[in-house]
């Protein structure tokens, strides 16, 4: 007699359900050695007949008893669809198959009492992307002539630092005839149009955390794309600061300033500049909640870079010592920009909201000529752990409103002078390059982006719900874990290889979309060349409307 | 004598391309093959035209316009006394194009035959998709000077011949960024190139290039009237040609950049790499998803004997049924039998009939079927002999009471070679077991066989010897150590009205026991449904009563099979019943109901009567007040067991008794004892009980000795080798012990942690340590 009751967890509760054949399993033992999540465990079933062979009611009976393959019940080891177990297997015989019937929003709220966490992205949303209902339209072929993709010049460089209007340059004519600067100049560095968004060295694990640094070095120094990488906020390892290839780092600090100890230590010892430093107040996937890292992944390096023990490690939702727009601007903009001595550009990023235009306008005043850059991150990007509230009901997608801080600058004249790059979900079909070049069509300088990284590296995460465990430190992957044993999974030149071909496959892409419009430089601004079949779209982003 | 074709009419106006053109055609169709034209900027002078017979055409052009020789076919010369516009021999298709001065853009753009020949320059994107129809002859361009950029674009194929002539301060003859996704064809070029893209090589000159250039300058010379730059031209040191990759060249060269191995090892940050201060790791090596070795998700230990079975963990006298069975199922009979003595010397009595089993309500066994028949198995060592005790220590203790507790722990000081001395206040040991136990329960043969066997152990028994505080006084003199076992025996009573009358159930049992048949009335209520209460309530039957009623303030806490025996009886229990006073009529309830009686008697326990040692070695409820081993906290070397510390079973009592003789003998020793703590019950996750079929619980009998089929072993290694066949690595190996011990070994090296054999272990033995 089986003893399940009522409210026992079974595995329809769970969100993924393991569907499995005993007929075709050898039990090789390859998938419960593989799943990190202890979703799967090796259990023995009761095989009974009861029969009758002869001519009148002869009953026999048969019994074995075989070890198979079965699902774990539990709302704490649940499997989370990542599919290894599948992957390992030599006989297809087990597979994760996603349960629509789930409880698991409930019965682990019941259970547990505690908010339910999760790493990865945004669940609820599957409608269509607005960047999705947007084409390029405008094509040039009788009026002016496209250019060759592969011949043509282009110039694929955004800004990283405050543009000063041409009234506000301060030059004079040399005898010889060469322009002398007058006064100081705000630092700028024209990069590559797409930087590899914050991610720290908690977040990630330091082969995967390598691996992107590698890529990023690699493509400076051997593919000529001047492509930064912004740390995250966690802390950089010394040895990269002190390194030649700090200069293609952008340094990130956040409300728990997590690591600056450190790099504030390394600095008589740096020998190049950081290529930019970046506030950072809040992020897309979870605005108005601040960084968190959950204990299982706070390895002993992690607790010695950020200088706190094994705990979970939460940074406040805000800068404990700011209380207003003007007090961020002359606290760390200036702060920052004095700690490398002006030479190195200061940006800053919010989480896209209802009153994102109000605070760039607030910084497009600068009158000090600090602000470097407003990043602006807008839902629907990549988390290493958050509540899921959070990432399923709070936010602000990034087009309207990446368009909304372009015109409000153009209004006043000012477009340009504080780069704006953007951020959200952008690469979330695979194509970045078709979603920065259409951002950058509606204003934006350039993109960042995150979790299409972690894409590349070989995260079988998705959209639907697949693994998003990236909070529970047992990342099947590799990527976002600090264990040894998952870690070592990932092979760093492995992942620094796949950035790259991707960053120079998206080069020929941008390339082969900034051709036909006739632009040899970053199509900033060029709404023209949009059109949109959707009329609310075309009216909200005021391109032009087409069917 | 030649056509002559004006670009002018009468007036000396310029006529429309279309006209002249038109002139051409109909001074070919009056069979005209040669043409003399004088243009004004007229476009696509020179083709495609053809005689019916084959006969060469040729056109000598002063000031074309744009597309002169294009389309132009073979057999057609054309020559431009001059310069000519963009777009000269576009599309050539097999024409000899001379120009005498230079040439505008676009020069040869898609000539796929014929030859053209330049006495200057040419501008940007000349010979731009240049291609070789083998079907036809190579087209070939030749220029005296240089190019403008992007020249020869997309090239497929075909010659061309960029002579440089007067081009010595250039940067480039071919301006910059020509051969832009060229794929075929050569160009030689004599000067300096630049910014020439990855797909194509500049090679040095072969012998059979020199032999190309050689046979054709002189020609090219010669048609453009510049012979004499021949000398200048023949040095071929100072040319090189342009060749495009092949295909296999180019998928080649699209890994010409370095590994990101090398890129690592020789160029990022050395010695380790970033991390490298802080983490050791060797980027070399990649897991795979399946591992070996300290790469393991979880590894496997083989953990006999670290888990208690149920029984053994529920037993209050820890008697380790699992390891009876498995002597069993080796056949080792009379030491399985003998195995129970060490840990109690009433398994007949108590095990076997008495004891409410606890072992059985957390048998494994009970979730496939029933549980092991422990009562069966209790019987079966009634006859065992006495294992053999150790040799006399020489040292002595007093152990006051002889009921299970106190011969408990009297048995086990002679097995651990110590003298033991039992004060009975009764005129017989057995204490509770003798005095109250109905005998329709405890067989009375069965007690004394087993309390002989305590005697015959070689332990002193003193009867009527009620120990008073001056005795106890010297026992603690006289002995090395005492044991307070004196139980519990004054009944509790609820002062509520009427309580004087109620009879105590311990006065009762005992009195029945005793045979001095007390009289009960027809109707019996008894206050309190424990075990004792139900002994009480038997007694009452036995004793005559028609009708027994036992009332509880809370769910009975009887034994289930206590009740069933008598409820059998015709006896009833309810609750929760609250006394409000009893007189002649019965028990009234609080909520103002009569149940009647005859007689009421209370059995709501005990408390133990120790006013032979000092009041301030008692705790606030009377008990004597003892630390983690049972020794009295405010005196070393007095140690209290069973109902005097706090009430229980016999078998807790029996238990007590053996952990008692155990820290008495660390203390005889000289050393402190140090309290003993069971390893925790396995859990019935651990156990796979699949793999035992469940026998048919409507045929079941109980056989103490079919029982080693139907014991798991929980906990304790059956050796059934199951993980040894089921691991797939073959990782497990059985190891046999000197000792005639064995362990089972997972061989790091090839097990994968899959879990496999914690999976299917039967006995719970292997365990898996989460590693991740």
């Amino acid at each position: 007699m089986e003893t399940v009751k009522l409210n026992d967890v079974t595995v329809n509760d769970l969100p993924w359900k393991i569907d499995y054949n005993a007929s075709r399993c050898t039990m090789c033992g390859s998938c419960v050695a593989a799943c990190s999540f202890k979703a799967i465990k090796v259990k023995v079933e009761r095989r009974r007949m009861v029969f009758s062979e002869g001519d009148i009611p002869e009953p026999k009976s048969r019994f074995s008893a075989v070890p198979v393959i079965r699902q774990v019940n539990s709302i704490r080891d649940y499997c989370r669809g990542c599919g290894m177990c599948e992957k390992v297997c030599p006989n297809d015989a087990i597979k994760p198959v996603r349960n629509p019937d789930t409880r698991h929003p409930i019965v682990t709220r019941c259970l547990a009492g505690d908010s339910i966490k999760r790493g990865g992205r945004k669940n609820l949303e599957n409608t269509s992307r607005t960047l999705d209902a947007i084409r390029v339209g405008r094509i040039s072929q009788m009026t002016d002539p496209s250019l060759d993709a592969q011949r043509h010049t282009f110039d694929l460089l955004a800004p990283f630092g405050r543009i000063l209007p041409p009234k506000g340059l301060s030059f004079s004519e040399a005898q010889n005839g060469q322009l002398n600067s007058n006064a100081n100049m705000p630092p700028v560095n024209w990069i590559y149009p797409v930087i590899i968004g914050d991610m720290s060295i908690g977040a990630l694990s330091w082969r995967m955390w390598e691996g992107v640094a590698m890529a990023v070095a690699y493509l400076n120094e051997e593919c000529g794309l001047p492509v930064r990488m912004c740390s995250g906020e966690g802390g950089v390892p010394k040895r990269l600061l002190t390194s030649k290839y700090l200069k293609y780092m952008i340094l990130q600090i956040a409300s728990g300033h997590f690591g600056w100890n450190r790099i504030v230590n390394a600095m008589p010892e740096m020998t190049e500049d950081p290529a930019g430093v970046l506030i950072k107040i809040g992020q897309g996937a979870k605005p108005g909640d601040g960084g968190l890292l959950m204990a299982a992944k706070v390895a002993e390096h992690i607790q010695a870079i950020r200088g706190v023990p094994k705990a979970d490690l939460l940074s406040p939702p805000n800068h404990q010592g700011l209380y207003s727009i003007e007090e961020s601007v002359q606290k760390m903009f200036l702060s920052f920009n004095a700690a490398f001595k002006f030479r190195v550009p200061v940006a800053i990023k919010v989480a896209a909201s209802a009153t994102s235009v109000s605070v760039f306008n607030n910084l497009v005043r600068d009158p000090y000529n600090i602000v470097g850059g407003f990043f602006l991150d807008g839902i629907d990007g990549g988390t290493g752990a958050a509540h899921e509230v959070s990432l399923d009901h709070t936010g602000h997608p990034i087009v309207s409103k990446l368009r909304d801080c372009y015109l409000a600058a153009v209004k006043q004249g000012r477009q340009g002078q504080i780069p704006l790059w953007a951020a959200g979900g952008l690469g979330k079909t695979g194509d970045l390059a078709a979603d920065a070049f259409k951002m950058m069509c509606l204003g934006a300088n350039g993109v960042f982006t995150g979790k299409l990284i972690l894409q590349m590296a070989g995260c079988i995460g998705n959209d639907l719900g697949r693994c998003n465990a990236c909070n529970t430190g047992l990342c099947p992957a590799g990527i976002t874990t600090q264990v040894p044993q998952l870690a070592q999974r990932l092979d760093p030149d492995k992942v620094a290889q796949n950035i790259v071909n991707y960053f120079l496959a998206m080069d020929t892409e941008l390339k082969k979309l900034m051709a036909p419009i006739g632009n040899s430089s970053l199509p900033i601004g060029r709404a023209d060349a949009l059109v949109s079949m959707d009329k609310a779209v075309a009216d909200r982003l005021q391109i032009q409307h087409v069917c | 004598m030649a056509a002559q074709i004006q670009g002018f009419d009468e007036n000396n106006q310029r006529i429309s391309t279309q006209d002249l053109l038109m002139q051409i055609y109909s001074a070919l169709v009056q069979g005209e093959n040669e043409f003399e034209v004088l243009s004004s900027g007229h476009h696509d002078i020179g083709g495609p035209l053809w005689r019916e017979n084959g006969q060469p055409l040729k056109f000598r052009v002063k000031n074309p316009g744009q597309r002169v020789g294009s389309f132009g076919l073979e057999g057609t010369q054309i020559i431009v006394d001059g310069p000519a516009p963009a777009d000269a021999g576009w599309l050539n298709a097999g024409a000899e194009l001379i120009i005498k001065g230079d040439s505008g853009d676009t020069t040869a753009h898609c000539a796929a035959s014929g030859k053209i020949y330049v006495a200057g320059r040419v501008g940007t994107r000349s010979g731009s998709l240049m291609k070789h129809d083998p079907a036809f002859s190579a087209p070939e361009l030749w220029v005296l000077k240089n190019t403008g950029s992007f020249s020869f674009e997309f090239m497929g194929g075909g010659t061309a011949v960029i002579c440089g002539i007067g081009c010595e301060e250039l940067e480039s003859i071919l301006g910059d960024r020509s051969c832009m996704g060229m794929v075929g064809g050569t160009i030689y070029v004599r000067g300096a190139v630049r910014n020439l893209p990855g797909e194509v090589l500049l090679l040095d000159l072969d012998e059979a290039d020199i032999a190309y250039l050689k046979a054709g300058l002189p020609e090219f010379l010669a048609k453009v009237d510049r012979s004499q730059h021949l000398d200048t031209l023949s040095d071929f040191s100072r040319w090189k040609k342009i060749t495009a990759k092949t295909y296999e060249e180019r998928q080649l060269s699209k890994s010409t950049r370095i590994s990101m191995r090398e890129f690592r090892l020789n160029k990022w940050v050395g010695d380790g790499g970033i991390f490298g201060d802080l983490i050791k790791d060797d980027y070399d090596f990649t897991a795979g998803l399946v591992n070996t070795g300290d790469n393991r998700l979880k590894i496997p230990h083989w953990r006999n004997k670290a888990f208690c079975a149920p029984c053994e963990a529920s037993c209050p006298s820890s008697i380790p049924t699992q390891d009876r069975i498995n002597l069993l199922r080796k056949g080792e009979y009379k030491k399985a039998i003998e195995l129970v003595l060490n840990y109690s010397p009433f398994p007949g009595s108590v095990c076997g009939e008495v004891c409410p089993n606890p072992c059985m309500d957390s048998c494994t066994r009970q979730f496939i079927d029933h549980s092991v028949a422990m009562p069966a198995l209790g019987k079966l060592s009634l006859e065992a002999s006495s294992p053999q005790p150790k040799t006399d220590s020489g040292k002595k203790v007093a152990v006051i009471g002889g009921g299970p507790g106190g011969l408990s722990a009297a048995w086990q000081l002679r097995l651990l070679g110590h003298a033991a001395t039992v004060f009975e206040a009764d005129k017989e040991v057995g204490g509770k077991l003798r005095q109250v136990i109905p005998t329709d329960r405890l067989p009375a043969d069965t007690l004394s066989a087993e309390i002989q066997r305590v005697k015959d152990m070689g332990v002193e028994i003193k009867t009527n010897e009620a120990i008073n505080s001056d005795m106890f006084a010297s026992l603690q003199n006289d002995y090395d150590a005492v044991v307070i076992a004196s139980g519990a025996h004054n009944p509790v009573v609820i002062p509520f009205p009427g309580h004087e009358r109620l009879v105590k159930g311990l006065e009762f049992l005992k009195d029945v026991n005793n045979g001095k048949n007390p009289t009960v009335g027809e109707k019996v209520v008894v206050i309190g449904a424990g075990n004792a209460g139900m002994d009480v309530c038997l007694g009452a039957y036995a004793m005559g009563a028609k009708k027994v009623t036992a009332v509880d303030i809370q769910r009975p806490a009887a034994f289930r099979k206590e009740i069933d025996h008598f409820e059998k009886l015709g006896g009833s229990i309810e609750w929760p019943v609250f006394t409000d006073r009893v007189d002649e009529k019965g028990l009234h309830t609080k909520d103002g109901r009569l149940i009647e009686a005859d007689t009421i008697i209370i059995a709501i326990g005990e408390r133990p009567d120790l006013s032979y040692i000092p009041l301030e070695w008692l705790d606030d409820r009377g008990m004597a007040m003892v630390d983690a081993c049972g020794q009295l906290v405010k005196a070393p070397g007095v140690f209290a067991i069973g109902d005097t510390i706090k009430p229980g079973l016999l078998t807790h009592a029996i238990g007590h008794g053996r952990e008692a003789a155990q820290y008495i003998d660390s203390y005889l020793a000289g050393n402190a004892p140090v309290a003993k703590v069971k390893p925790p019950m396995i859990s019935q996750e651990c156990l796979s009980k699949e793999l035992f079929r469940p026998q048919n619980r409507g045929r079941f009998k109980a056989d103490a000795n079919q029982e080693t089929n139907r014991c798991l072993s929980c906990g304790t290694c059956r050796d059934c080798e199951m993980c040894l066949e089921a691991c797939p690595e073959g990782a497990i190996r059985r190891v046999q012990k000197e000792d005639g011990g064995f362990e089972y070994v997972s061989d790091a090296e090839y097990c994968i942690g899959c879990g496999i054999c914690a999976g299917l272990c039967p006995c719970g033995i292997w365990g898996m340590e989460q590693v991740v």
